[in-house]
């Protein structure tokens, strides 16, 4: 009885957002992490847990666009707001060209960044279509990869850039 | 991390040792340190030290244990505590020598601290300067209590 | 996971001061967050009520008598990206650009970034050196802290436990007032930085500022290194960079930590000041 009682006593509260285009209700604490509600209960694991402190990017989500670090993002912080995540870039199964320059130019390899990697891609492109490759790698500074060296990145980012100026 | 402290005090060597035993007294000049107790005279002791930089704050349960004692000259003794809260836990190797120089006493301190866990990874060197700082105090205030008792 | 807290939301900024003085420390503000939940993450804080402040209105950027007003709650990167600052303050506009990365400027303000005090931060070290004001806010009343003043140690600002920064408040400056930011440092923040702002008139430099901050628990403003520049001709000023740059170092309060060696660090000072001067001269 206590137990149900003080569950009661939990503050939630209600968010609306839009998620990969789809339109979602759910009710949150406010001590919940972006990241574990779209890994756990919405069971989208693109996003990956890995520093924990902001700072190699394998946990980015774009929120209106933009790159956020979930992992240190509280989730009522989407509501009203368009999530988009790695699972919502391809559309009716055709690849994003992002998605398509990473593999065409072996943009990852153990694709554990990767996910975080695209996504931040695209908020740059969709910001800045034609970067130099200055800007992007200034862009692209706090998305962290272990196993390529960045070179191949690059080429993919600059790549899909070109075709999406076609 | 090591430290180091000399402070003169304008009293007699027997009167400074006579303080450093008296626990509640000597444990009430260290900032932040509250609760002394004697677990068993002249061998252990307990207190609780806390700090606090900015919104930060440890509370270190923490147990001495007197290790060397050389009358009115010496004692090595070691303090460990935990913060569970915070997860870290500290240890201090202390020295503290006395000697005469005239009618005062000169009283040296020898720490080496050792600070692990989370609250380490915050910032070695505001441990080291806070530490210092701590250390500093006490030794001023060490010296004010017994130079304003005469 | 965090702790389980309990969010308010305020509306006006007397709700935010009244619950900040109702809860004290059970409370904390919380805005972009990019410091405050990696604290609460690792457990070294806990709070039972965290006060969102995002919805106060505290994110404009204006102009008032030449003098820019900055709202607290204004992200990095919403600063970078003004158009205001660039053509009024591109050196602050610049470091803006450079704060963390690219997430972290989309979440973090400046506020947040001020009233945490990390010792490893940009912003404070400009701002002292172009002598900014802090506006802060306790229920009605609000006043003005000088930038100089604001950082009293590390984690630790001259806020009162139940203010709030509401603005920043940089003076006008004119077309002869030149400043620069330097930075340096491998780390995920910065091991050492130097702010200067310097008046140019006819081949002689007046009214110096120079801040240095990163190195030491707090960023601090540095007179004595700026009495050797100020008041000199241009060529003058020069020769005296590498005393001035001494004495901005040791001035620093340098700690010997993963970032570097106290002597390091002083030495990095005295070369970031060395290009800052030469970068707001030319």
């Amino acid at each position: 009885m206590a137990l149900a009682a003080r569950r009661q006593d939990r503050q939630t509260i209600p968010v609306s957002f839009t998620l990969n285009g789809r339109q979602q209700e759910i009710d949150v604490e406010p001590h919940e992490l972006l990241l574990d509600v779209v890994r756990d209960r919405l069971g989208l694991t693109g996003a990956k847990r890995s520093c924990d402190v902001e700072v190699c990017g394998a946990c980015t989500l774009l929120v209106d666009g933009r790159p956020v670090s979930a992992c240190t993002t509280l989730a009522f912080e989407v509501r009203g707001r368009s999530v988009l995540t790695i699972e919502g870039l391809a559309e009716n199964g055709k690849l994003h060209p992002l998605q398509e320059a990473f593999i065409e130019h072996g943009g990852f390899q153990c694709g554990f960044c990767t996910p975080g990697m695209i996504l931040a891609a695209k908020a740059l492109l969709d910001e800045n279509p034609d970067p130099s490759e200055a800007e992007l790698k200034h862009f692209m500074h706090g998305n962290l990869c272990r196993c390529t060296g960045y070179k191949k990145i690059i080429e993919s980012i600059m790549a899909a850039a070109k075709k999406m100026r076609a | 991390m090591q430290f180091q402290k000399e402070v003169e005090i304008r009293a007699p060597r027997e009167k400074v040792w006579k303080f450093i035993w008296d626990v509640d007294r000597f444990i009430a000049c260290v900032p932040g340190c509250k609760e002394a107790k004697t677990l068993e005279e002249g061998k252990r002791y307990s207190a609780i030290m806390t700090e606090k930089v900015g919104p930060f704050k440890v509370e270190f349960p923490t147990t001495i244990e007197v290790l060397e004692r050389d009358e009115l000259t010496h004692i090595k003794a070691q303090a460990a505590g935990a913060d569970n809260k915070i997860g870290s836990r500290m240890k201090i190797d202390l020295d503290v020598n006395l000697r005469a120089e005239n009618d005062n006493t000169i009283l040296g301190f020898v720490a080496g601290v050792d600070i692990l866990g989370k609250l380490a990874a915050l910032g070695h060197g505001i441990i080291k300067r806070k530490a210092d700082q701590v250390l500093d105090e006490f030794a001023r205030s060490v010296k004010q209590k017994l130079e304003g008792d005469a | 996971m965090l702790g389980r807290f309990r969010l308010e939301e305020p509306e006006k900024l007397a709700e935010a001061s009244e619950l900040l003085g109702r809860y004290g420390e059970s409370a904390k503000i919380y805005a972009g967050g990019t410091e405050l939940l990696l604290a609460m993450k690792e457990g070294l804080v806990r709070y039972e009520r965290l006060i969102n402040v995002k919805k106060l209105g505290l994110n404009q950027i204006g102009s008032e008598n030449g003098a820019l007003k900055i709202g607290a709650l204004c992200t990095h990167r919403e600063l970078e990206n003004s158009p205001l600052l660039q053509q009024r303050l591109p050196a602050f506009a610049n470091l803006e650009h450079h704060v963390a990365n690219v997430r972290v400027r989309q979440a973090g303000t400046l506020g947040g970034n001020l009233c945490f005090a990390e010792p490893h931060a940009d912003p404070g070290t400009l701002l002292i050196a172009l002598e900014a004001k802090m506006i802060a806010a306790r229920g009605e009343s609000t006043r003005a802290i000088s930038a100089e003043a604001f950082f009293v140690d590390a984690f630790e600002t001259s806020l009162a436990a139940d203010e709030l920064l509401t603005e920043i408040h940089v003076p006008a400056p004119d077309s002869e007032r030149k400043c620069a930011y330097l930075k340096f440092g491998y780390l995920e923040r910065p091991s050492v930085g130097v702010g200067i702002a310097l008046s140019l008139r006819d081949g002689g430099v007046s009214d110096v500022r120079i801040a240095v901050g990163c190195a030491g628990p707090a960023p601090r403003r540095v007179p004595e290194a700026e009495a050797l520049l100020s008041g000199k001709s241009k060529d003058e000023a020069t020769r005296n960079l590498g005393q001035a740059g001494a004495i901005a170092g040791r001035a620093s309060e340098a700690i010997s930590d993963l970032h570097g060696a106290q002597d390091y660090k002083e030495h990095i000072v005295g070369v970031l000041l060395k290009r800052a001067f030469q970068s707001a001269v030319s």
